[in-house]
């Protein structure tokens, strides 16, 4: 560490330009981690919550619990448990009564003797005591406690009596209600009794009709609308980042390298083993990359406290620390071809002969 | 006793027509309070005698002792530690490492050997004598091309070598700063009893030297 601390306090601008180029790109890593994690948030929030780790819903749905319609008589022939939940999930709109502007929603119906509706946890207000009560979620600022509101297709007023926090379905806040609204909400006729069943067993759920199919949870998220493609592409846009990362590093730590031969020549005629000269870089890999995605991780923390509440940002600190452990492991990466030139010096080309 | 020997020295680079004989038959010895200057053009096979000397190539045929050890026997650490441990450089430039202050080159030493470097008060002995005990804060940019050379010569010293191997040394002096140098090679050998091999083409040295060798066109002959 020695010859690293040295030649980064001599060469200041140097280095400070390197650390510069190397944080802004682990705060691109982080800023665009944080809303892909935060995007990914808005769509998964409410499954999360439930505790989810399969889904049924009819065949046709093609995965999407939105598009799908269970009958009783396949409600019937599934043998609910205590963590097994009926839902009825539709989009729809909601306004206040006599008040023209809407919002998107989903409209989640349950049943109270679900475990989803037993464990929903208030932020204020109370659980709906009958048919025509329902809970919202807390980014629905439009609306407070006791409102009247219509929902959907269904032209009956519902009172907000709860208000609930993180509640967001494939990217719009949630109306919790009784699920015997969910048909008149969404139009259908009521032979439709619900959109699926939600389970937060960690055996899968098993389909008991040829109508109906289940879903692991990564499926089930797989197939909201949108999911998948905004996932892969922050993926991509992450993986490309950490890709243009390392080659930034290898082309500085190259570049510095080569500028450094005849000096390391000399150093290894002088007898200063080889192992020292490359634990010297891999030293010096290591402290410009910690103090690179220091200064990442810091703006990234300052950004937080800025970024407009619209923007859907979600910090998950253990995956941003695996991520800075990866921008870490790709610099060091990057340091495998300058260490390899150091390995080859051969002292005699800076005496000549 | 510090003795360093070359016998019958073969060098030779390429093969077929475009084979070069850069050294041939060189028998050559010195021991510890030597001074050895070794004259010769450019292209003469000065350098390629000096890594050779160092231990940083082997020749093609012939043998290279130091205390009585082949050099040509050891294994590349081996040959590594011998260099750090037995032989100090002083090259012509690049001798000290830029971002380094004068004090650091020496704790560069430190670093890499903790034991056997001289002592303390043969540390200050050596920095005064060459002159450099007010320069410990700066970094090489800052030094003349002397100071330079007389603390590249001080860094050569610092890891007590009982070789001191010198390649052009007074490529970038003046004569006053020459007959210094000069003056120092023979005091390191002299006082510190260490043997000294200079290579150079500077005639200047010439009246310090113990032994002077002219090699030319590989060939190696006594002159004093």
């Amino acid at each position: 560490m020695f010859l690293a601390i040295n030649e980064i306090k001599y060469d200041k601008v140097r280095y400070s330009l390197i650390i510069a180029v190397i944080g802004l790109i682990s705060f691109l890593i982080f800023i665009i981690s944080a809303l892909a994690l935060g995007l990914a948030h808005q769509n998964t929030a409410a499954i999360e919550k439930w505790h989810t780790q399969s889904a049924l819903m009819t065949k046709d749905a093609n995965g999407n619990m939105g598009q799908s319609l269970m009958q009783k008589s396949d409600i019937d022939k599934q043998n609910l448990t205590k963590s097994e939940a009926l839902v009825g999930i539709t989009p729809a709109n909601v306004k206040a009564d006599g008040d023209a502007s809407r919002d998107s929603v989903q409209y989640i119906g349950l049943r109270d003797q679900d475990y989803i509706y037993q464990d929903l946890k208030l932020s204020s207000g109370h659980l709906p005591k009958n048919n025509h009560e329902v809970i919202i979620a807390d980014t629905l600022d439009n609306f407070k406690l006791n409102d009247k509101i219509k929902i959907g297709l269904d032209d009956t007023s519902y009172k907000v009596v709860g208000i609930t926090d993180d509640a967001l379905y494939n990217m719009a806040p949630v109306v919790y209600g009784n699920l015997d609204n969910w048909a008149p909400i969404k139009g259908v006729t009521d032979q439709f009794k619900a959109s699926g069943i939600i389970s937060k067993n960690d055996t899968q759920l098993k389909a008991a009709s040829d109508q109906l199919k289940a879903y692991n949870l990564k499926d089930y998220m797989n197939n909201l609308p949108g999911y998948q493609a905004q996932i892969l592409t922050f993926t991509f846009m992450i993986s490309f980042l950490i890709l243009i990362s390392l080659i930034v590093v290898t082309i500085f730590l190259y570049i510095l390298t080569i500028q450094k031969l005849p000096n390391l020549a000399v150093l290894r005629a002088q007898g200063i083993p080889n192992r020292y000269l490359i634990l010297n870089t891999f030293n010096e890999t290591l402290l410009i990359m910690v103090i690179s995605v220091a200064i990442g991780a810091g703006l990234t923390t300052l950004t937080a406290f800025f970024i407009p509440d619209a923007v859907p940002v979600y910090f998950d600190i253990p995956l941003m620390s695996l991520i800075a452990v990866g921008m870490l492991i790709t610099g060091l990466l990057g340091a495998l071809i300058p260490m390899r030139i150091i390995s080859k010096i051969d002292p005699v080309t800076v005496i000549g002969g | 006793m510090t003795t360093l020997t070359l016998n019958n020295i073969e060098k030779t680079f390429g093969s077929g027509q475009n084979k070069v004989h850069a050294l041939q038959d060189i028998n050559f010895s010195t021991a510890a309070g030597e001074f050895n200057l070794i004259l010769g053009p450019s292209g003469s096979g000065k350098s390629t005698l000096l890594t050779i000397l160092g231990g940083l190539q082997t020749p093609t045929s012939g043998q290279v002792q130091i205390n009585n050890q082949n050099i040509q026997d050891l294994s590349k650490k081996k040959r590594e530690n011998l260099r750090l441990n037995e032989i100090g450089f002083v090259l012509q430039s690049y001798n000290l490492v830029p971002y380094l202050t004068v004090a650091d080159q020496f704790t560069l030493v430190d670093q890499v050997k903790p034991k056997d470097n001289i002592s303390k008060d043969d540390f200050e002995s050596v920095i005064a004598e060459l002159g450099i005990q007010d320069l410990m804060y700066q970094y090489p940019k800052e030094l003349s091309g002397g100071q330079a050379q007389r603390v590249a010569i001080a860094r050569a010293l610092y890891a007590n070598p009982s070789v001191l191997l010198a390649d052009e040394p007074t490529a970038a002096l003046d004569s006053d700063r020459v007959m210094q140098v000069g003056q120092l090679f023979q005091d390191i050998a002299k006082k510190q009893q260490r043997a000294v091999v200079t290579v150079t083409h500077d005639v200047r040295l010439k009246e310090y030297a113990d032994h002077i060798y002219e090699l030319v066109d590989g060939r190696i002959t006594q002159v004093q």
